[in-house]
């Protein structure tokens, strides 16, 4: 396959997962904060402030506390075109990546994508908040994961899916390990576990896995650990190294590059490390630490598939 | 139902639909009924859905003097546009003798020059022609076919006949309307196909496809084919994408191919990956940076020795712009002629060559009567409709025809045939012309798969999408 075309499914997969897991991100902690808003304690505040952490923004600016900070900081993670991982911003890099390998798609699953853009172009900050996110977010989300069941159910499953799967599941645990990073459980456990299990989908899985109200420990080790939940860590980590030995055809548990063997030290971090062990130096330093092992896999991925070929003098 | 407005009985023009005597003609007969029974409101709705589907689909394209890029519906309307069988088969037949002789005339520039050296065309018309080009003299190209893909524009005069307004030899565009139009209205409106036989157009791709695979090089069992795109920013894009689906081979940019010993090779994930044809929808000038524009970045460079080397097909071939450069235009009937020994079958226009100095002295005396268009331009840009042009823009083409007399061709004033056309919620005349294609590979093959454009502003006469242009499907009837 074309390396352009390559690269192009990868990041289509990235921003579209993006997408979907920062709409989550708002609608979880949009209506955690209207409990919070009367109190005076700067909860909030420190709510919004996680919330910009997971949204990619490294050196976390004061969020103000004059009560605007869910409208700012809302637009900013959904509507700033200046911040590459707002909503907007992954719909757009998003339709056009999709937009350059459209003869590669299928036309239903150019169209979950086009027309989302479409939707995406007309909203307002203004007009969503008016009206509350809730319905913005949710149409976001939908079409995201619709993309995920269509192209799932009408693309052959062949090189360009599974540079879709290594971008899709790659920014899925880019992004849980970035909302480890954000939370406070040290100090709120039970509210900051049932937000953690919240922004990754995880509540209701988790209450079937433990049978129990949250408690921090274990639903990290779910966030962490689980074999089958599909926002895990140790699964999404496990879904990029199968779709990278079937695209280079390397028998798993061996490596033919970078990208292969930095996952295979990574999987078996996951699967020979108890859940003590993986805390023992605090969620936090452990977060830090992934955040940059996945920044560092996309590297290995993209120096190893999409290399400009050097023109011949 | 929508009410025709009060139409042109007295027309000095042809009318698609009505006849002189106000009656539908009987090839329109049937869709007239089917189109009388229709509520207004759900005529209306039926459009809106359609025009919705064609912006999900993303059937756009980009507005260049639009400094946002925007991607906009080329403007579909839902009245189609008859062809009988008969008209079709003159058509069919005009269009592959015009476009072997064009190719002949290529073959000759490019080698022996018989028909300069007999002086049935003058040798500085083609020399001088910004499009002829002389890296391709003396250079063989696959199945000496030339012009693998054209379209060539019709329109009707009063009297109903079909004239030739312009050919295109290069990189015509136009058939991704073709193919979805049809397939919106076949789903927005159904019922407007009953009682009709129409041919299908949708196998189109692969005729094309044939026509590519006919002229690789070295005669591979199969040879790798591929579409060469400017980008996701070409105002054609979308055709380009459509048709690499339609085919189902790689949609490829200049970044994405690089030439080693004279061979052209993809650059994919598991390594360099031979290829034999491109269908190329970039222009001549943006090819190869070594031969032509030299910081182009849509183009791959090494590709002209390549293709000079024999290891590549291009289509359309390089240097076919003479052919249809609207200087020569004119000669094309004495190609025909002098070529295959025929006499045309599609009439030319009228046309004045401005290099002369008694005709252009006509036209510059006349130029309120005339269309006056650049020889290398297309698109609509660059021309000149004498009878409603303010008097300085009249001016500003008497200065830019003395000083570069050249570049300009002047015609008379050509009333187009008018078509029933909804506009504004209402059905009103609109001036139509026709592109249909022509594919050139074993012989030439002219599918039922014909472009009708709209000038749906009143009056107009300029058909082109970037002018405020749409278009019809249009329909060859099978008997």
């Amino acid at each position: 396959m074309l390396s352009r075309v390559a690269e192009s499914f990868f990041w289509l997969g990235r921003n579209v997962e993006r997408a979907e897991t920062i709409s989550r991100i708002l609608d979880v902690n949009y209506t955690r904060a209207m409990d919070l808003h009367s109190q005076r304690d700067g909860r909030s505040e420190r709510l919004w402030r996680s919330v910009m952490h997971c949204a990619g923004f490294v050196s976390v600016p004061k969020v103000p506390l004059n009560g605007k900070a869910a409208s700012d900081c809302f637009g900013y993670c959904a509507f700033d075109t200046e911040n590459p991982t707002s909503i907007v911003s992954a719909v757009r890099i998003a339709r056009m990546n999709a937009l350059s390998i459209r003869s590669e798609l299928t036309i239903e699953v150019w169209e979950v994508i086009n027309v989302l853009y479409l939707y995406v172009a007309e909203q307002s900050l203004r007009s969503v908040l008016r009206e509350g996110p809730s319905k913005f977010l949710r149409r976001v989300r939908d079409a995201m994961q619709g993309f995920a069941g269509i192209s799932d159910a009408t693309l052959s499953h062949g090189d360009g899916w599974n540079f879709l799967q290594v971008g899709r599941y790659l920014e899925r645990a880019y992004m849980t390990a970035r909302v480890l990073e954000a939370i406070d459980v040290e100090n709120e456990p039970w509210h900051e576990s049932q937000r953690l299990l919240e922004m990754c989908c995880a509540a209701v899985p988790f209450a079937q896995a433990s049978h129990r109200s949250p408690e921090a420990r274990d639903a990290l080790a779910f966030i962490v650990l689980s074999q089958n939940f599909p926002r895990s860590l140790r699964f999404c980590t496990r879904e990029v190294d199968a779709a990278l030995h079937r695209l280079s055809r390397t028998p798993e548990g061996t490596f033919g590059n970078d990208a292969e063997r930095h996952l295979g030290k990574l999987r078996a971090r996951f699967d020979y490390t108890p859940i003590d062990g993986v805390l023992e130096d605090g969620v936090r330093a452990f977060a830090t630490d992934l955040v940059r092992e996945y920044e560092d896999l996309s590297s290995y991925v993209e120096d190893g598939y999409f290399p400009r070929l050097p023109v011949p003098v | 139902m929508l009410a025709l407005q009060p139409h042109i009985a007295v027309a000095q023009h042809y009318d698609e639909l009505y006849g002189a005597d106000g009656l539908p003609r009987p090839q329109y007969a049937p869709l007239a009924a089917t189109l009388g029974r229709l509520e207004r409101d759900e005529i209306l709705a039926r459009v809106q859905a359609i025009n919705t589907a064609l912006l999900q689909r993303g059937v756009t394209f980009t507005v260049y003097a639009d400094a946002a890029g925007t991607e906009r519906v080329f403007p579909f309307d839902i009245i189609p546009r008859i062809l009988t069988a008969p008209e079709w088969a003159r058509i069919e037949r005009g269009i592959q003798q015009r476009v072997r002789a064009i190719n002949a005339f290529l073959y000759d520039v490019y080698h022996a020059e018989r028909i300069l050296r007999e002086k049935r065309v003058p040798r500085e018309l083609v020399y001088s022609s910004r499009n002829y080009n002389r890296e391709m003299i003396d250079v063989d190209v696959p199945r000496d076919v030339y012009i693998h893909v054209s379209g060539i524009d019709l329109i009707r005069a009063e009297d109903g006949e079909f004239l030739v307004l312009e050919d295109n030899c290069r990189t015509p565009s136009g058939i991704s309307y073709v193919l979805e139009n049809r397939d919106v209205l076949k789903r927005g409106f159904p019922d407007l196909f009953r009682n009709y036989a129409v041919c299908p157009v949708d196998d189109y791709p692969s005729r094309l496809l044939d026509v590519l695979r006919y002229v690789a090089p070295h005669q591979s069992t199969e040879p790798n084919v591929v579409v060469l795109t400017p980008g996701i920013y070409n105002s054609a894009y979308f055709e380009h994408s459509l048709l690499a689906r339609r085919m189902g081979v790689e949609l490829v940019e200049g970044r994405d191919l690089i030439v080693v010993d004279n061979a052209v090779f993809l650059k994919t994930t598991s390594g360099l990956e031979r290829v034999d044809v491109i269908y190329r929808r970039i222009d001549d000038d943006f090819l190869d940076p070594l031969y032509f524009i030299a910081d182009s970045a849509l183009g791959v460079t090494g590709l002209m020795n390549a293709y000079r080397a024999g290891n590549v097909a291009i289509a359309n071939a390089i240097g076919t712009g003479v052919g249809d450069d609207k200087a020569i235009y004119r000669f094309v009937p004495e190609m025909i002629r002098f070529y295959l020994d025929e006499e045309p079958l599609l009439r030319n226009v009228p046309t004045f060559d401005c290099t002369d100095p008694i005709e252009r002295r006509h036209v510059l005396a006349n130029l309120d009567k005339l269309v006056v268009k650049n020889t290398n331009a297309s698109g609509g840009y660059g021309m000149l409709m004498g009878p409603y042009a303010a008097s300085e823009e009249r001016e500003r083409f008497k200065d830019l025809i003395g000083s570069n007399p050249r570049d300009f061709i002047a015609q008379p004033v050509i009333e187009l045939s008018s078509s029933p056309t909804i506009v504004e919620a209402n059905m009103v005349a609109r001036r139509v012309d026709l592109r249909p294609f022509a594919l050139y590979g074993r012989s030439v093959d002219v599918p039922p798969a014909a472009l009708t454009r709209v000038a749906l502003t009143e009056g107009s006469l300029v058909v082109n999408s970037s002018q405020g242009g749409g278009s019809k499907d249009t329909w060859v009837l099978q008997c």
